[in-house]
């Protein structure tokens, strides 16, 4: 595996602490990691590789990793390597906790890269903001956040549904039925969308949540039956969506009369749920594997070099790589012999730069101007855009609230 | 009363599902006490050797069932060998080992095939649905349902009608005395052990193309499977049976009726007050201890 | 019985020496390290209420989260009240709740909160003690009981997300404030109050199970059906270490939520209550001291493994602890004492050395 080459170069450090593993109060008193401060930058990977969440988190942590990799051979950031510390939170809240004060106390990383859902996030945010570390969040997530410490790659609800809601309507009809896991992230999507829903005059037929990993949809399909929806509205993730459109095809729905529009499937679930029942439904996202900028050829390319030939990208990991690339320029700016992880966010506000997607543009207020797209899945397991937006769209964390604003200044209440 | 009736075969569906699981979960139970929480990971090395066979053999699904089965019964009969025999003396340790066993089976997978979620195609020549009135049947559920009922006929007729069953009826009844009567219960308990992970794999196999296939695909599925067990009532194969239709029906019309959370948390509810008042289950098998 | 008294006081004051004063030097006072710790200290506390119930009394509880998890709400609750100043918590207005629900308004006060997170999973675990043992419930049906419960009650949890932020736990919480000392989770002053809270946990619990209680305790752990021929009402004495040991993990969870400034339903959660009972039995569950002993090694070397084999950690653990169960079949106490016995040079009968797990043959229910 690339990874271990990788950790090999990074010094001996397995052996190394393998070695004073055997003396107790080393063992005690942690591995001894050197240190030396001036010499390389240390950045933290905080991505689950064993676990439930997993499954989308090694993909993410494959595709910074690469980043990091591809900065390190280019001759790195002012002439220093950056030194990825990898740590596996193993899916669990607690253990991201306890990861995160590892990064940013212990190995006083000037940036952690990380996280999935947004369970994990929360759990990470006290230690962040407590020592104004910076955490690099690349995944969609439900907005209603302000925090002067994450920087947000993925999208927020009004960049996901702005300009899919108007037209969903419009080509298949008003009655929506919503099914989502029971977690904040698809309630605030299904929020933003009624709200939506109310000025194009639809209607929600249905809105359910199922427990997370849930995977007998029986009963949903069934009332789904009995609902006769236009569209259905899915917030579904991971191994519920998976099997949600598995059994939606087995059971024989058909997705031009009743398509399933996700928020969250991407290539990595699609290659799960296999091309033939994805095909013909439809994702909203910033970013598919088939876009075709030079900037996405590359990234595919490579990826695909380093992690297998049937190794899929997707909107999540563009954001995890494309993050590395914003930090990077960030540093740049900076004085070498003086970064801090507070530095490198204002130095990376306002920033623009070509990522596989377009040109994406940093927001004072933390989050990222991006171009949603939607596409239809196809069976070959790529999405086709059959949509997308003809202006970069301005992230609006607060977009359900009014009179709430998130700022360069943290969050305004008028 | 469309609706009732869909969810009907709803109810059976999900019952069938948890038939398969918690039968090899409850032979071994019902043989030697051995609580197996590595249940859910035999079902998930079955779900793995599936798509194994499909990717570089090309099997269908229904094609590589005897292959998983056996594939997962070695595993089982090595792990039994190895290391459960050592803790018949103590029951409650095999839990804690079985336990280990399940973490490192995860593990093992997931660094040897990757933590991402693997597609298993899904046999052709049952996809469809059968249409009565409007009551709409998938294919590939109706033959789960049919396949889990042939495995519970197998297992019984293997149970009362051979000479394997007799004597492990004999060993279930008193060990040492069936020994003195010339039974090598050991290696009743080694076969038994790897039948049941051998039905896990079966399971397994014939869930993959309507869930997702991941390293912890089995962490879930053992809790509900040894509920069922323990409401179907010790070492009975026809309370397993019952408590799977039971708790799968039950799921479905709570589902419907309010929603797929509650309905959850009510059936966790129905059966803890279920094992208060019928500690032995639905259906205590007549074999006395 | 007047020996092992004593040797468990010798290992007591040991343990306390190392805890108070040993590790703190060992890590040279650094903040991250003596927070680390702390999260290690809280956990030695549910283990070491679970070797109560478990190894004293032999009742299996799969559900010791739950009421972890309530300890740790409890607290959470407090402060999150705390961060929110006179407005709503934020993830109620979220969730489009109107006013403070009744349950939310006294975890106001601290007092009734450190009451609460005590007394409330005292009194849950009480309740189910009291519906299992009224019926003689054993053996593996209490597992499957608690575990069924432990389920159940994370879904609600998670399902009642205006009351509990649901899948997200309680986050964005304010630091307590203990008689105007404000708690910083980093300090030594903070690493010695979750010592303390441990070292009396295991005063407590040492007095218990040498007293006559722990005696009948261990008499019904043997044979339930002779205590209750001697006379004793054997689902009172289950009841009430059923209910300590669950108010002691509602102390540790609370302790929990302090370290990690947030609590989660995953610390409800089937996986993080079946790693309580791996604590207890790598450390012995016959002893409380042992069991404490337990959590702090596992979680320590849970941490180190990490630290070197990024991927495989989880794997070496699996296996490390298979290991314990096949050949340490009474955890390390075991070890020790059977350690101390060959040097003192008794002939061990093949009896004496296995009390233990022939009393825990559960006898099958028939």
């Amino acid at each position: 595996m690339k990874r271990r080459e990788f950790l090999g170069q990074a010094g001996a450090v397995g052996t190394m602490g393998l070695a004073s593993g055997l003396s107790v109060p080393a063992l005690l008193s942690g591995v001894g990691r050197a240190y030396a401060a001036a010499d390389d930058i240390p950045v933290g990977l905080l991505f689950s590789l064993t676990g439930a969440v997993a499954v989308v988190e090694h993909t993410l942590h494959d595709a910074a990793l690469m980043a990091i990799e591809e900065i390190n051979a280019a001759g790195g950031v002012h002439g220093k390597q950056l030194r990825a510390i990898i740590e596996d939170p193993a899916s669990d809240p607690a253990t991201y906790a306890d990861r995160a004060r590892r990064l940013m106390i212990r190995d006083k990383c000037v940036s952690v890269f990380g996280s999935y859902t947004s369970a994990s996030r929360q759990a990470v945010l006290p230690v962040t903001e407590q020592r104004d570390n910076l955490y690099w969040y690349p995944t969609l997530y439900e907005g209603r956040e302000c925090s002067r410490n994450v920087m947000y790659g993925g999208a927020v609800p009004n960049q996901q549904q702005d300009i899919l809601l108007p037209w969903l309507v419009e080509n298949f009809g008003k009655k929506i039925y919503m099914i989502g896991n029971n977690y904040v992230y698809p309630k605030e999507e299904n929020n933003y969308c009624r709200i939506l829903l109310n000025d194009l005059g639809g209607e929600v037929v249905h809105e359910e949540y199922v427990p997370m990993g849930h995977s007998d949809f029986s009963s949903v399909i069934n009332r789904i039956r009995a609902e006769k929806p236009d569209v259905i509205f899915s917030t579904l993730v991971g191994d519920s969506d998976v099997a949600f459109a598995r059994q939606y095809r087995a059971a024989e729905l058909d997705p031009e009369k009743m398509p399933v529009c996700s928020l969250t499937r991407s290539e990595i679930e699609v290659k799960a749920i296999g091309g033939d029942a994805a095909a013909g439904h439809f994702s909203s996202a910033p970013y598919f594997m088939s876009n075709d900028t030079p900037e996405n050829q590359k990234f595919v390319e490579n990826y695909k070099a380093r992690y297998g030939a049937d190794s899929v990208t997707h909107f999540v990991s563009e954001a995890a790589y494309f993050q590395v690339y914003q930090f990077k320029a960030a540093l740049e700016k900076l004085d070498p012999a003086n970064i801090s992880p507070t530095e490198i966010r204002d130095a990376a506000v306002g920033m623009s730069m070509l990522a596989p997607q377009g040109e994406i543009l940093i927001d004072p207020n933390l989050h990222t101007h991006l171009w949603p797209k939607v596409g239809q899945w196809q069976s070959d397991g790529q999405a086709k855009v059959i949509l997308q937006s003809e202006e970069r769209i301005t992230p609006k964390p607060y977009a359900a609230y009014p009179g709430q604003q998130c700022t360069g200044d943290g969050l305004v209440k008028s | 009363m469309d609706v009732v009736l869909n969810q009907a075969f709803a109810g059976l569906s999900m019952a069938s599902i948890l038939l398969i699981i918690a039968l090899g979960l409850a032979i071994i139970y019902g043989t030697m006490g051995v609580i197996n929480l590595a249940h859910g990971e035999f079902v998930m090395l079955g779900a793995y050797t599936t798509w194994a066979l499909q990717n570089h053999a090309g099997l269908g699904v229904v094609t590589a069932l005897p292959l998983v089965f056996v594939a997962v019964a070695a595993v089982g009969w090595i792990i039994e060998k190895v290391i459960v025999q050592r803790l018949y003396t103590r029951p409650l340790d095999t839990i804690l080992a079985t336990w280990g066993i399940g973490i490192i089976l995860q593990q093992a997978v997931r660094l040897g095939v990757g933590a991402e979620s693997r597609f298993v195609r899904g046999p052709q020549w049952l996809s469809g649905n059968i249409e009565i009135g409007a009551l709409v049947m998938s294919n590939y559920r109706i033959f789960v349902i049919s396949f889990s009922l042939a495995i519970l006929v197998v297992t019984w007729l293997l149970m009362t009608r051979t000479e394997f069953g007799m004597k492990l009826r004999a060993v279930i009844q008193n060990r040492g005395i069936s020994e003195c009567y010339g039974i090598e219960a050991k290696k009743v308990y080694s076969v038994t052990f790897a039948y049941g992970a051998g039905l896990a794999g079966i399971a397994g196999a014939l869930i993959t193309p309507l869930f997702s296939t991941i390293p912890t695909m089995g962490t879930g599925l053992v809790v509900d499977a040894f509920l069922v067990v323990i409401v179907g009532g010790l070492g009975s194969l026809m309370g397993t049976a019952a408590a799977a239709l039971l708790i799968g029906e039950v799921t479905a019309i709570f589902s419907i009726v309010i929603n797929d959370t509650l309905g959850r948390i009510a059936v966790l509810a129905g059966i803890i007050l279920l094992i208060r008042f019928r500690p032995r289950g639905l259906f205590p098998s007549d074999i006395r201890r | 019985m007047q020996s092992r008294l004593l040797y468990d006081i010798i290992g007591l004051a040991l343990f306390a020496g190392v805890i108070l004063f040993g590790v703190p030097a060992l890590f040279g006072y650094d903040g991250f390290e003596l927070n680390t710790f702390s999260r290690y200290l809280s956990l030695a506390i549910v283990s070491m209420a679970l070797a109560l119930s478990w190894g004293t009394a032999g009742l299996l509880n799969l559900g010791q989260a739950a009421t972890f998890g309530m300890g740790s709400y409890a607290m959470a609750m407090h402060l999150k009240l705390k961060a929110s100043g006179d407005n709503l918590p934020d993830f109620m207005s979220w969730n489009n709740v109107e006013a403070l629900p009744l349950i939310w308004a006294p975890f106001h006060s601290l007092t009734f909160t450190l009451l609460a997170g005590l007394l409330i999973p005292a009194a849950v675990g009480g309740l189910i003690a009291i519906f299992m043992f009224r019926a003689r419930i054993a053996g593996v049906f209490v597992a499957v009981i608690t575990l069924a419960f432990l389920v159940a009650f994370q879904l609600v949890v998670i399902e009642q997300q205006g009351l509990t932020g649901g899948q997200n736990g309680l986050t964005g919480l304010a630091p307590l404030v203990l008689f105007g000392w404000s708690v910083d989770i980093y300090s030594l002053s903070f690493y010695y109050l979750v010592g303390a809270c441990l070292m009396i946990a295991l005063v407590f619990g040492l007095y218990l199970t040498h007293s006559k209680f722990g005696l009948i305790l261990r008499a019904i752990r043997e044979d339930s059906e002779r205590t209750r021929y001697f006379g004793y009402n054997v689902a009172n004495y289950q009841t009430i270490i059923f209910s300590i040991s669950a108010g002691l993990a509602g102390w540790a969870g609370m302790l929990y939520a302090l370290v990690l400034e947030f609590a989660s339903p995953t610390y409800m959660s089937v996986s993080f209550s079946l790693a309580i009972v791996i604590w207890c039995a790598v450390g012995g569950r016959e002893s409380v001291l042992a069991a404490a002993v337990g959590a702090i090694l596992v979680n320590l070397a849970e941490g180190r493994l990490s630290d070197v084999f990024v991927e495989g950690w989880h794997l070496l653990l699996g296996v490390l602890f298979l290991m314990v169960v096949m050949f340490m079949p009474r955890g390390i106490y075991g070890v020790i004492v059977d350690a101390g016995r060959a040097m003192r040079r008794k002939p061990v009968s093949k009896k004496e050395a296995q009390p233990f797990e022939t009393s825990l043959n559960p006898k099958r229910e028939s």
